[in-house]
């Protein structure tokens, strides 16, 4: 009697513990997002980062938002046309991507967006004809200096004229050479820095999409 | 015996100048084809120096561009710049390639648009005062 009343009070103290501890891995592996992807190349923000507002203009010379944003994953590069090393190699690695990605079955491929921090030079027609060249469905999008440093601050992307410019027509601009990646909300969500691999940016994207998708 | 003396003068001085134009290796030479809307073109190419004493390009002419420019493209902490580079030395036995992403000679786009295909003249001017004739295809990568 005294023993089986001792048995199920342990029993009783053992369930006690026990239970809790399970619910709590239970709500734990229920609750929890799925691990971060592994990278070959690009760096992720687990936490995407929203935008605050900017204003600028595409190369139809429709306004560009950051609302322009949201509905597609896209890729951004920021430049400038009278960029003949630089700009072509990163432009090309994205041509590259998106063929790697249409040829894995990947729909929709992400938007390729090319930002030119050179808007006294680049005008929204010159940058239509210029992204055409790499791909007829990439765009072009600059705006006034003002307005792109509203953007180009939220991402760390750094621009400007190049001491060494020796006049005001043949200048050139330092900037930034990192992609940066923009999850369907519009957040700010992984960056790919040079030099820019195809092979790895394409895999990257297809991690990020993924473990995005279930997070949701 | 004077004479023999005066010819291998003039050849040892031959030999200086062919020295450097003639004997330096040029090969993967290349200009990249842009966007029409592109102002400006990159060309690529590899020097090799098979002697045993220094090379130094200076320069690069040509007359189909008003001017071509020798940059470096240098990435810091993420920031790409481009530097103009006066001279670039091929040590003694060492190769050097302009390619994407470094070295490169950057030149105002014709007014007629190259395209792949196209081939471009131009000269290497060296310190010592040769020149390299070559001839560059233009190539969508």
């Amino acid at each position: 009697m005294l023993y089986s009343k001792m048995k199920s009070n342990i029993a009783t103290r053992v369930a006690g513990r026990i239970i809790p501890v399970l619910a709590a891995l239970w709500l734990l592996v229920s609750c929890s997002q799925p691990e971060l992807p592994q990278l070959a190349g690009g760096t992720l923000l687990p936490e995407a980062r929203p935008l605050t507002p900017f204003t600028l203009v595409d190369d139809h010379n429709a306004p560009f938002t950051q609302d322009s944003l949201r509905g597609q994953w896209s890729f951004a590069f920021f430049g400038y046309t009278h960029c003949p090393d630089v700009c072509p190699n990163a432009l090309g690695a994205l041509k590259r991507v998106e063929t790697l990605l249409e040829a894995d079955g990947v729909t929709p491929l992400p938007r390729v967006l090319f930002v030119s921090v050179d808007p006294a030079r680049d005008t929204p027609d010159t940058l239509a004809g210029y992204v055409a060249y790499f791909h007829p469905a990439f765009v072009g999008v600059t705006g006034e200096d003002a307005e792109l440093k509203l953007l180009t601050r939220q991402l760390g992307i750094l621009y400007g004229r190049s001491p060494d410019s020796s006049n005001d027509k043949d200048y050139v601009v330092d900037h930034s050479a990192a992609i940066i990646l923009f999850n369907p909300e519009g957040h700010y969500q992984a960056l790919f820095g040079i030099p820019h691999d195809p092979q790895k940016i394409a895999a990257d994207f297809v991690a990020i999409r993924d473990w995005y998708e279930a997070s949701q | 015996m004077k004479h023999k003396w005066i010819l291998s003068l003039f050849l040892a001085l031959w030999a200086g100048v062919a020295n450097t134009a003639d004997t330096l290796e040029v090969d993967n030479a290349w200009i990249r084809e842009a966007p029409p809307a592109a102002p400006m073109l990159a060309g690529y190419l590899c020097l090799e120096n098979r002697t045993d004493t220094p090379v130094t390009l200076v320069g690069v002419e040509s007359p189909l561009f008003e001017f071509v420019m020798m940059h470096r493209t240098e990435t810091v902490n993420g920031m790409a710049r481009m530097l103009h580079q006066d001279k670039v030395v091929i040590a003694a036995g060492k190769r050097v390639c302009f390619e994407p992403g470094g070295l490169h000679l950057m030149m105002p786009a014709p007014e007629k648009r190259l395209l792949a295909g196209d081939r471009v003249e131009l000269d290497l001017l060296f310190e010592d005062g040769t020149k390299r004739h070559i001839t560059v295809p233009v190539k969508a990568p």
